[in-house]
C-alpha cells in the first residue's frame, strides 16, 4: 500500500523541478494529472537524453520526460482557450494539489492568484518553485539552474580547493538546482497535506530554489551570517583543509578522508608503516596541518593508490577504519552489490522506449514502499479517460 | 502542550532526535522549521562534535547554531539503563524519531526500532546511514564527500577529459537531511489516515544518485556513460561561467535561440550575431570553444554584478557568481526573510538562515540553538511527569544534568 495514494495532485509544472516535485508524490501512490501543452507536451519531452527507437514519436523518446514523469497521467489541455480553463477549473475542484514551476505572475494569469487562493481555493494545497520566489528583483528576472547555482553561493565554492585563476564548475549533471528545489517542495507539500487533514484548509507555498540551495550550506552560511566566521572573496571560504581528496587509481578514482589520527594510523597499517609517514609529527592532522605536509601526504597517496583497484583498496581500508571510497560512475552503480541489494535500480517497460533499469528512491519505507507502477505516460494517454468520460464531480 | 506554539503546518507535532553533525540535525531544523516541536536528546559524554570542536563554550558553538535553531534540548545520559528508559518514555509521546549514529549504535543502545516501536506501535522511525541500513556494504562509513563520490555525483563535476574534482566539500549531509525529512512526513500522512507507523531507512549515497538520475536513465536507457564536461550541457549554449575584473565571475546560460541573439547584441558584435550557422542550438554547439573565448575575453574587463544587470535588461539569464560576501549582502535574502534573526533562551539576538520557502501560516522562525539540557525540566517534568524529587535525583546520579 502506498502512503499517499488517497491524495490527488494536479500538475501544471514544465520544467524539471516541478516535474520532480510531482515525481516525489507520484512514486508514492498519488494520483498526479499532468497537464500537457496541444502538440509537444511538456518541454522535458524535448530534452534529452533522447533515445533513438524505430518509428517512435520524438515527443516519446526522451529519457529525463521518462525518469521525471513515472506513475502520472498525461491530460492535455489549452489552458488558452476558455474551454481548457474551464476543464483545469473542474479539475482543481478534485484535487488536494497544485503544482507549478512557471515563472511568478503565470498563477495569477490563470485565475489562480497566489493572493486570493484562501477564497478562490481554499482546501488546495498550491506549490509554486521559481529561482528567486514570488517577487524577484528585476535583474533576476531570467534565470537557469547554472545562474541559480551561483548566486546561491555554490557555483563559486565549486570544486573545492581551487585556486583563484581557475573558472568555477557547475556541480553535476544538468538539473541538481531544479532536484534540491523539487524535493523542498515535496517535503513542503507533505507538510501542507498533514495539517489540512484537521483544518481543511489549503496553503500557498512558495519555493525559492535560491534559498534551497543557499539553505543546502547553512553548517557554514549560518556561522558567516552570525559572524563566526570570516567573509570575503576567496574561492576557498567553504573548504575544509588537508589532504583529503579524489585520487587517481589504477581502474579510476578513489576519494580519501583524513581528519583524525585514526585514519592516519589506518593508513599506517594499510601501508605497512613506510618510512615517509614516520617524517610526519603525531596529530600533524589536527595540530600541524601545514601546507607542505598535505603536499607531501597527498603525492604519496597519489603515488600509492594509481597502483591499486578501486574497490579492492576501499574495502581493505574501511576494515582498518580509513575512510577512502570509489569515486562511481553509473555504470559502477548499477553493479554495485548495495545497490542491487536494497534494489535502488527497478526495471520498468515503457510502450516505446522499451524494458530499463530506472533508478528509484533513496528512502525505504517498512510499510509504504515507493514504487514505479507504471511507465510516464504517452502524451495525452489519459486525456479521455482522466477528463473527458469524468463528470466534474467534487471531491470531498 | 507543547513547549512553544509558532505555528505552521506541523504543530503539534513532536520528533525526537538522536542525531549527530550535521545530515541527521538538518532534519530536525526543517521539521522545526515547518512547527514542530524538535527534541534533541543529547548525553554530556557523547556530545555531538559541533558543539566542540574548536570552540570554549558547548553553548556558544557556531556551527552547532547554525543547523539547530528552534529546537529543545534534553541532556540524558543514553548510556545508562535509566537514561536509556527516559528516552523511551520520551519517544512513547512522540511522532518521529530520527537516528543518524554510527551503523548498529542504537540497537547496542537498546532504543533500536523493535524496543521503540514496543513502547510506541505508531512511531515513524527514521534511520540514517550512508549506504542505509542493511546490505553487504552497510558497515562502511564515510562523509558527505563521500556520499558523492559513492552516489555518482563526484564524478560529473570537473573539466572535461580531465580528473573529477567532485562538489565542493560542504555538498551531500543537508540534502540527505532534506530526503528524511520529506520521507518522515510521507510515513507520518500514511499512519493519519488510518496507516500504522514504520521504520524509514535512508541511503545517502542513493540521496546523491537521487541528484543525477537523468544521467543515470542516461546509461541505463542508451548506454550513454555521461562524464564531466566543464560548464556545458547539451540543452543551451553559450552556458558557462566567465572571469570579469578583480577575480569576480560572471554565470551565463543562453536558453534559446532569441536569447543568444541577445547576448551577441549585448557584446557588440554584429558578426556573431548575424552568423547564420550560430542561430540555431547545434551550430553554437558546434563551435562552443569559440563563442566561450569571445565571451571571456568580452567579460574580462567588467563588473559581473554589472554585466549581469545589463545582460538581465536584454533579457540573457546571467548572475554574479556570489563569493562568500556576497552571499550575505544579497538584499533579495534579507528582503524575503531567508536572513532573520533569532533569539536565544538568554535573550541574546543572533542572525541565522530561515527557511527557504515562505508560506500562508508559516511557523514563526524565532529562537536560536538550545544550551546543552536547557529544556530537561520541560522534557522531564512537563512531558514525562516526573516529580522535582525525582528529577533532582536523576540529575545527582548524573543521567541527567
Amino acid at each position: 500500500m502506498s502512503a499517499l495514494k488517497t491524495y490527488k495532485v494536479l500538475e501544471l509544472a514544465e520544467s524539471v523541478s516541478g516535474e520532480y516535485a510531482g515525481k516525489l508524490l507520484a512514486d508514492f501512490g498519488a494520483d498526479l494529472i499532468k497537464i500537457e501543452r496541444p502538440g509537444t507536451g511538456s518541454p522535458t519531452r524535448s530534452l534529452g537524453p533522447l533515445l533513438a527507437r524505430d518509428g517512435a514519436a520524438p515527443l516519446e523518446c526522451s529519457g529525463l520526460f521518462a525518469y521525471l514523469n513515472t506513475n502520472k497521467y498525461s491530460v492535455v489541455l489549452d489552458l488558452s482557450t476558455a474551454q481548457g480553463q474551464d476543464r483545469l477549473a473542474q479539475l482543481l475542484r478534485q484535487v488536494d494539489v497544485l503544482i507549478d514551476d512557471h515563472a511568478p505572475g503565470y498563477l495569477a494569469g490563470i485565475g489562480l492568484d497566489p493572493q486570493r487562493l484562501r477564497e478562490s481555493h481554499p482546501q488546495l494545497v498550491v506549490c509554486s518553485i521559481t529561482p528567486y520566489g514570488q517577487n524577484p528583483p528585476d535583474e533576476r528576472r531570467h534565470a537557469e539552474d547554472l545562474t541559480v547555482f551561483h548566486s546561491s553561493g555554490w557555483g563559486f565554492h565549486t570544486p573545492s580547493g581551487a585556486s583563484a585563476q581557475r573558472r568555477p564548475l557547475k556541480g553535476a549533471g544538468r538539473f541538481l538546482p531544479s532536484y534540491e528545489a523539487g524535493l523542498e517542495a515535496a517535503l513542503c507539500i507533505a507538510a501542507a497535506l498533514y495539517e489540512r487533514e484537521d483544518s481543511r484548509r489549503g496553503r500557498f507555498i512558495d519555493i525559492a530554489k535560491q534559498d534551497v540551495l543557499a539553505s543546502r550550506v547553512d553548517y557554514v552560511l549560518g556561522q558567516m551570517v552570525a559572524g563566526d566566521m570570516d567573509v570575503g572573496t576567496s574561492r576557498n571560504a567553504f573548504d575544509l583543509f588537508g589532504p583529503a581528496g579524489i585520487f587517481a587509481c589504477r581502474d579510476g578514482y578513489a576519494y580519501i578522508w583524513m581528519s583524525a589520527p585514526a585514519h592516519w594510523d589506518a593508513l599506517r597499517k594499510l601501508l605497512g608503516n613506510p618510512d615517509w609517514m614516520n617524517e610526519f609529527p603525531e596529530r600533524w592532522l589536527e595540530r600541524e596541518c601545514t601546507p607542505p605536509r598535505v603536499a607531501q601526504c597527498r603525492a604519496q597517496i597519489a603515488a600509492w593508490l594509481k597502483t591499486r583497484d578501486k574497490d579492492v583498496v576501499a574495502a581493505e581500508a574501511q576494515a582498518l577504519g580509513l575512510i577512502l571510497v570509489p569515486v562511481n560512475d553509473a555504470a559502477d552503480l548499477l553493479r554495485s552489490p548495495q545497490y542491487q541489494f536494497r534494489g535502488f535500480f527497478r526495471e520498468v517497460e515503457h510502450p516505446v522506449l522499451g524494458k530499463a533499469l530506472y533508478p528509484t528512491v533513496p528512502y525505504r519505507l517498512s510499510e509504504t514502499p515507493a514504487g514505479i507502477r507504471r511507465a510516464a505516460p504517452l502524451l495525452g494517454q489519459h486525456t479521455e479517460e482522466r477528463l473527458l468520460s469524468k463528470g466534474s464531480t467534487s471531491h470531498g | 502542550m507543547a513547549e512553544k506554539n509558532r505555528g505552521g503546518p506541523l504543530q503539534g507535532l513532536r520528533v525526537v532526535e538522536l542525531t549527530k553533525v550535521w545530515a541527521g540535525p538538518y532534519v530536525g531544523k526543517l521539521l522545526a522549521f515547518l512547527g514542530a516541536e524538535v527534541i534533541r536528546v543529547e548525553s554530556l559524554e557523547s556530545l555531538d562534535v559541533t558543539r566542540v570542536y574548536g570552540v570554549s563554550d558547548m553553548n556558544k558553538a557556531p556551527g552547532f547554531m547554525a543547523v539547530n535553531p528552534q529546537k529543545l534540548s534534553v541532556q540524558i545520559d543514553m548510556k545508562t539503563p535509566q537514561g536509556v528508559q527516559l528516552i523511551l518514555d520520551l519517544l512513547a509521546k512522540s511522532d518521529i524519531v530520527v537516528e543518524n549514529l554510527r551503523p548498529g549504535a542504537v540497537k547496542r543502545l537498546g532504543l533500536g526500532y523493535e524496543a521503540v516501536r514496543a513502547v510506541n506501535p505508531g512511531i515513524v522511525y527514521v534511520s540514517m546511514g550512508m549506504y542505509g541500513n542493511e546490505g553487504p556494504l552497510a558497515y562502511q562509513t564515510g562523509y558527505a564527500p563521500c556520499f558523492a563520490a559513492l552516489g555518482g555525483v563526484s564524478m560529473l563535476v570537473g573539466e572535461s577529459d580531465a580528473a573529477p574534482e567532485g562538489m565542493n566539500v560542504r555538498y551531500a549531509d543537508s540534502t540527505f537531511g532534506a530526503a528524511a525529512a520529506y520521507a518522515a512526513l510521507v510515513a507520518l500522512l500514511h499512519r493519519r489516515r488510518g496507516g500504522s507507523g514504520q521504520y524509514v531507512d535512508v541511503s545517502a549515497v542513493e540521496c546523491m544518485s537521487s541528484m543525477i538520475g537523468d544521467a543515470l536513465m542516461a546509461y541505463t536507457l542508451g548506454g550513454q556513460l555521461q562524464r564531466a564536461e566543464g560548464n556545458r550541457v547539451p540543452d543551451m549554449a553559450p552556458h558557462g561561467v566567465y572571469p570579469c575584473q578583480d577575480g569576480e565571475w560572471i554565470a551565463i546560460a543562453a536558453s534559446s535561440d532569441q536569447a543568444w541573439q541577445a547576448l551577441a547584441g549585448a557584446m557588440a558584435q554584429p558578426a556573431l550575431a548575424a552568423d547564420a550557422q550560430l542561430a540555431t542550438l547545434a551550430g553554437r554547439k558546434a563551435r562552443e570553444d569559440e563563442l566561450d573565448a569571445a565571451l571571456a575575453q568580452w567579460t574580462a574587463q567588467q563588473s559581473a554584478a554589472e554585466l549581469a544587470a545589463a545582460l538581465q535588461a536584454r533579457g540573457v539569464a546571467a548572475a554574479k557568481s556570489h563569493a562568500s560576501v556576497d552571499m550575505i549582502a544579497d538584499p533579495q535574502f534579507w528582503e524575503r526573510g531567508f536572513f532573520l534573526e533569532v533569539q536565544d533562551g538568554e535573550g541574546h539576538s543572533r542572525t541565522a538562515l530561515g527557511a527557504a520557502w515562505k508560506m500562508t501560516d508559516g511557523a514563526r522562525i524565532c529562537d536560536g540553538a538550545p544550551r546543552l539540557g536547557e529544556h530537561n525540566a520541560y522534557v522531564l517534568g512537563t512531558l514525562l511527569g516526573l516529580p522535582e524529587s525525582r528529577q533532582q535525583a536523576l540529575s545527582e546520579a548524573g543521567i541527567t544534568r
